[in-house]
């Protein structure tokens, strides 16, 4: 079951095209619920604006070459440790998610645009990686929503009681979760069950996607964003934070 | 609750329960594993103790240190001060203990790691004042809460405790309290042998004079709800001197500190036309205080009093002038530090004004009243004295024990001790807890036991807020507005308003008469009834909702106390219209009260000032 | 002045709704960020603003009488056990300051218990914990008991 391609068992109920339709859709309604939430909060001037400010605040002008290495420090620790999260439990949980979701993004994509079907065998690798990174979502997933949201954790919010920000997380956790029970109910051949999990997938999965502007989901490019501004506030003096003390200052 | 409430009821069992985790209850908790080794130690706190209570921001100086050991101060020097101070009414005995332990407590500190401030010449604690020393003080409280979690069995962050259980087996005798838990709302019933309340002292009793987000800048801590004297007065306990609000005079709007200022920095005020002014109300007051003016230092109350009446002559504004002594550089450091590691919101307001005190002499104003303990300040509950020297009148068993046994008290709660701020705070912990670990040895078999209909009685009543909300909630189709209940702000706002209005606040220029008592206790009467309707949309406004029923009983207790003392003790932080002179024949006495839960009535007395000292 | 929380830095972790002393640090709803959900009751004590990790949460003093423009930043660090500072006025001038914060090693202070226990007669006594040795003078002062005035002083 974790070697077999769901989409190309799939590819019996429906068509190639019409999946690829779908992952194209998909990718068309997070660019536009991004945007869309940045057009209706005008979060853009707001950041041009910001920037400009940090500008003209800076006491040092940082090169090219400076802006690059920031750039690089950016990808390599905050993006890809998640290096944001000072809390270690969720930064491991994040990290989890994280890769998982590229991980299984990528081989969905390989696999409905490049094996749809059960003609063209699909190389074992890839629906392995397609389970392992879902996998990855969940154990991240479940473990931030059971143990790890701030607002339940810190704050004393009942577990099951959801708020708006539960939204992306929610979407995701079920959609990733109804994705799995589909391929293991379709890999076992029970035709009803798979109708029913598949439309639930794509229920989640359409929800996950297509309340972009109202989730969560816009952050994860906000935050590298911010993240690169931070390094760079830090390193041209525009930070209106002191600067760090030298060790045993003080009188 | 709901319908599938996961709200459950939890007993914590302890020998020593001390209530606030602040200075006093973190002193509390700490001397309490000293003496009882084994002894189960719990500290109950609302907040968080590493930042909770009047120390959250730090602190720039220790107010109360005698420096014994280079000579400096005696303890009895502190109880002369402190009896100067406060027009010659303070429990002496209680004073002259605090001093005699302070001077340990504050050594401690700086074994710990507070770092106190060198005179750069002698190597001794730079000193700010006679009594006060200079301290890098932002960690103060972080340092002192280390010190407390080492010693506690357990300390318990987030439990709000609203009532104090009394034993059901023996009358006037302390078993426990309930409280909440202001995260997940279980119900918390502790039971201990002996209690020790160290809690907040009353702030947002008066209505401040900023109103809208500034309502949060006050003098004292928004967070000093009162519990250190509504929780006694509750059941039973005496208070004493309720009527001995403070004023204070500090830097306008942030009610920066100014100790620094005129003693380190040696500052001084003008008024608005740059002319000195106390020394022209020497005669004035005198007509009303007689010899009380020519004591030296003159008593903060007079000095606040010349500030008011210069200000009411319309010679306002006063301001410090600081601009000598901010051009040394030095200076200015300390006087920025001052604030950053004390009262940080002055800075934000001399920043966000342009105020830079070596160009501009920042103005002053005197504040809204403010009832607690530890400051120039004697009200708070009547405790027992010393067993070495107190007089017998002062003693009814074990030290700082209230008149409710097992009951004790530090900090703020305890009335009659002047002057003894943060550290004195913490050394009465320490006495308290020495003394409630004898009794509690004592006890032997002899255990108090909590009565299950009581607790389960303030079950109910701790969580009614909730649901009278959710209730009566489907009246209105939505807003603050309902005839049915009130939401905790509302009576907070209700509150203040009659105590400005008839108890002496800014708005009637710290005056009262009997009349304006009178009609201010209805006004609370009809408050406290209303207080059965508070409307709690959830678990932090059911904190502030607990937070206003304290409030409300401390300020009846103010204005019985108030209305009692047919005197002006201290003019500058209260007048008496109808009384307007200081009376040392009928009125050189402790007023104090007791208010009985079943009849709903107050009974005030006098008691006896003994000096101790001469 | 009351804290406002960036929305760019705030990671939702949740250390100024575990520290603030007036509990009015809690979790937007939306965001799953921090907020200040009672600025009348904040004191500007500015444990959140030291106690976030991200730097995240700021104080803009309180509308009442604090124009605008103005900045007043802190950097807690702890290990370093020193407070650093950074007042910037509205009309643009600077001040910085540092201080240290503590002289010993976090979570070095000796627990009570890791005394000698107190003798069993010194229970019946006036000394406190390390007295007299902490007074720093030989003995701890008292006072007779039979001298007393009553009577204006």
């Amino acid at each position: 079951m974790l070697t077999t391609n769901p989409f190309a068992e799939l590819g019996v109920l429906l068509s190639p095209l019409s999946m690829q339709i779908y992952v194209v859709f998909v990718i068309i309604a997070v660019a536009a619920g991004t945007l869309l939430d940045m057009l209706h909060k005008r979060s853009a001037k707001f950041f041009t604006m910001y920037l400009k400010e940090s500008k003209e605040a800076a006491t040092k002008t940082l090169s090219g070459k400076d802006k690059a290495s920031i750039a690089a420090k950016t990808i390599a620790i905050d993006i890809a440790t998640s290096a944001e999260f000072c809390n270690v439990q969720r930064r491991i949980s994040h990290l989890f998610m994280f890769y998982g979701f590229i991980i299984y993004c990528t081989t969905t994509i390989a696999m409905v645009f490049g094996y749809p079907t059960p003609a063209a065998p699909t190389p074992i690798v890839l629906p392995i990686l397609w389970n392992t990174g879902a996998f990855m979502i969940l154990i991240g997933g479940y473990w931030f929503f059971f143990f790890l949201r701030v607002n339940v954790a810190k704050d004393g919010q009942p577990m099951f009681r959801l708020v708006r920000a539960d939204l992306f997380i929610v979407t995701l956790i079920a959609s990733v979760t109804f994705g799995l029970i589909w391929a293991f109910v379709q890999n076992m051949g029970d035709s009803t069950a798979t109708k029913i999990i598949l439309g639930l997938y794509i229920f989640f999965t359409t929800a996950l996607f297509g309340t972009v502007a109202w989730s969560k989901l816009p952050h994860m490019f906000y935050k590298p964003v911010m993240a690169f501004q931070r390094r760079v506030e830090e390193s041209d003096g525009s930070s209106s934070l002191p600067p760090p003390a030298i060790t045993n200052e003080g009188r | 609750m709901g319908l599938f409430s996961r709200r459950k009821t939890v007993f914590v069992d302890s020998d020593i329960l001390v209530i606030g985790g602040g200075m006093a209850g973190c002193g509390a908790t700490y001397e309490s594993r000293y003496w009882g080794r084994d002894l189960k130690i719990v500290c109950v706190e609302k907040a968080n103790i590493d930042r909770s209570g009047a120390v959250a921001q730090g602190l720039y100086a220790i107010n109360c240190y005698m420096g014994m050991q280079w000579d400096e101060n005696q303890p009895e020097d502190h109880v002369r001060y402190a009896r100067n101070d406060l027009m010659g009414l303070v429990r002496e005995d209680l004073g002259y203990d605090i001093a005699r332990h302070v001077d340990s407590t504050v050594h401690k500190f700086e074994e710990w790691g507070l770092p106190i401030m060198k005179d750069p010449e002698s190597g001794r604690y730079q000193r700010e004042g006679k009594w006060q020393i200079m301290i890098h003080g932002e960690s103060y409280k972080p340092i002192v809460a280390e010190a407390a979690r080492k010693a506690a069995t357990k300390v318990y962050n987030r439990i709000m405790v609203t009532h104090l259980l009394m034993d059901e087996k023996k009358p006037n005798r302390v078993a426990g309290a309930v409280g909440f838990n202001v995260r997940t709302g279980d119900f918390y019933v502790f039971r201990a042998k002996a209690v020790i309340v160290s809690a907040g002292g009353a702030s947002h009793i008066y209505k401040p004079r900023s109103t809208g987000e500034g309502m949060g800048r006050t003098w004292y801590a928004p967070w000093s709800s009162a519990s250190a004297y509504a929780l006694p007065i509750q059941v039973g306990a005496k208070m004493m001197q309720m009527e001995n609000r403070i004023v204070l005079t500090r830097f306008k709007d942030g009610y920066g500190p100014v100790g620094a200022y005129f003693l380190h920095l040696q500052t001084y005020t003008e008024n608005a036309y740059g002319n000195e002014y106390e020394s022209t109300w020497y005669d004035h007051t005198k007509e009303l205080v007689g010899d009380y003016i020519d004591r030296h230092p003159v008593p903060t109350c007079l000095r606040n009093h010349a500030f008011l009446e210069e200000v009411k002559a319309g010679r306002g504004p006063i301001r410090m002038v600081t601009k000598e002594a901010f051009q040394d550089p030095h200076k200015e450091t300390i006087g920025w530090e001052n604030f950053l590691g004390m009262t940080i919101g002055q800075a934000v307001v001399w920043a966000s004004q342009n105020i830079d005190p070596k160009h501009t002499n920042p103005e002053l104003t005197t504040s809204e009243p403010y009832v607690m303990g530890s400051h120039a300040t004697c009200s708070g509950a009547w405790a027992s004295g010393p067993e070495d020297y107190a007089p017998n009148e002062y003693q009814w068993g074990y030290n700082r024990m209230m008149t409710v046994d097992g009951l004790f008290g530090a900090g703020d709660t305890i009335g009659g001790t002047a002057h003894k701020f943060s550290s004195g705070s913490f050394a009465e912990g320490r006495i308290a807890a020495k003394a409630a670990v004898n009794y509690v040895n004592n006890l032997g078999k002899d255990v108090p036991q909590v009565n299950e209909a009581e607790y389960e009685r303030l079950h109910i009543t701790v969580f009614q807020p909730l649901e009278t909300f959710k209730v009566g909630r489907n009246e209105i189709v939505a807003g603050s507005v309902s005839p049915h209940y009130i939401l905790p702000i509302h009576g907070l706002q209700r509150l203040e308003k009659i105590m400005d209005e008839y108890v002496g606040g800014i708005g009637s220029h710290y005056t009262t008469n009997e009349p304006l008592l009178s009609r201010g206790l209805e006004l609370l009467e009809m408050l406290k009834e209303d207080l059965n309707h508070i409307g709690a949309e959830d678990l932090h406004q059911l904190q502030r909702a607990w937070e206003l029923h304290h409030r409300v009983l401390a300020s009846e207790s103010v204005a019985h106390h108030t209305m009692f003392r047919k005197e002006t003790r201290w003019p500058g932080y209260y007048y008496r219209a109808d009384h307007p002179k200081l009376d040392d024949e009928d009125w050189h006495c402790f007023t104090l009260s007791r208010f009985d839960s079943e009849s709903g009535n107050w009974e005030m007395e006098k008691a006896p000032v003994y000096h101790i000292v001469d | 002045m009351p804290t406002f929380v960036y929305m760019t830095h705030c990671d939702g972790c949740g250390e100024c709704v575990d520290i603030c002393p007036s509990d009015i640090m809690h979790i937007d709803p939306t965001y799953r960020r921090a907020l200040n959900i009672e600025p009348n009751f904040c004191w500007e004590c500015y444990s959140c603003v030291k106690a976030c990790p991200q730097n995240a949460i700021d104080v803009r003093g309180y509308a009442d009488f604090a124009p605008l423009g103005h900045s007043v930043r802190v950097l807690r660090e702890e290990e370093k056990r020193t407070i650093s500072w950074k007042v910037k006025f509205r009309d643009g001038r600077e001040k910085k300051f540092v201080s240290p914060i503590r002289t010993t090693p976090w979570g070095s202070i000796k627990s009570p218990s890791d005394y000698d226990p107190p003798s069993p007669e010194s229970f019946a006594n006036q000394e406190l914990s390390h007295e007299p040795e902490a007074l720093h003078v030989p003995s701890l002062p008292t006072l007779s008991n039979n001298n007393f005035k009553q009577g204006a002083i």
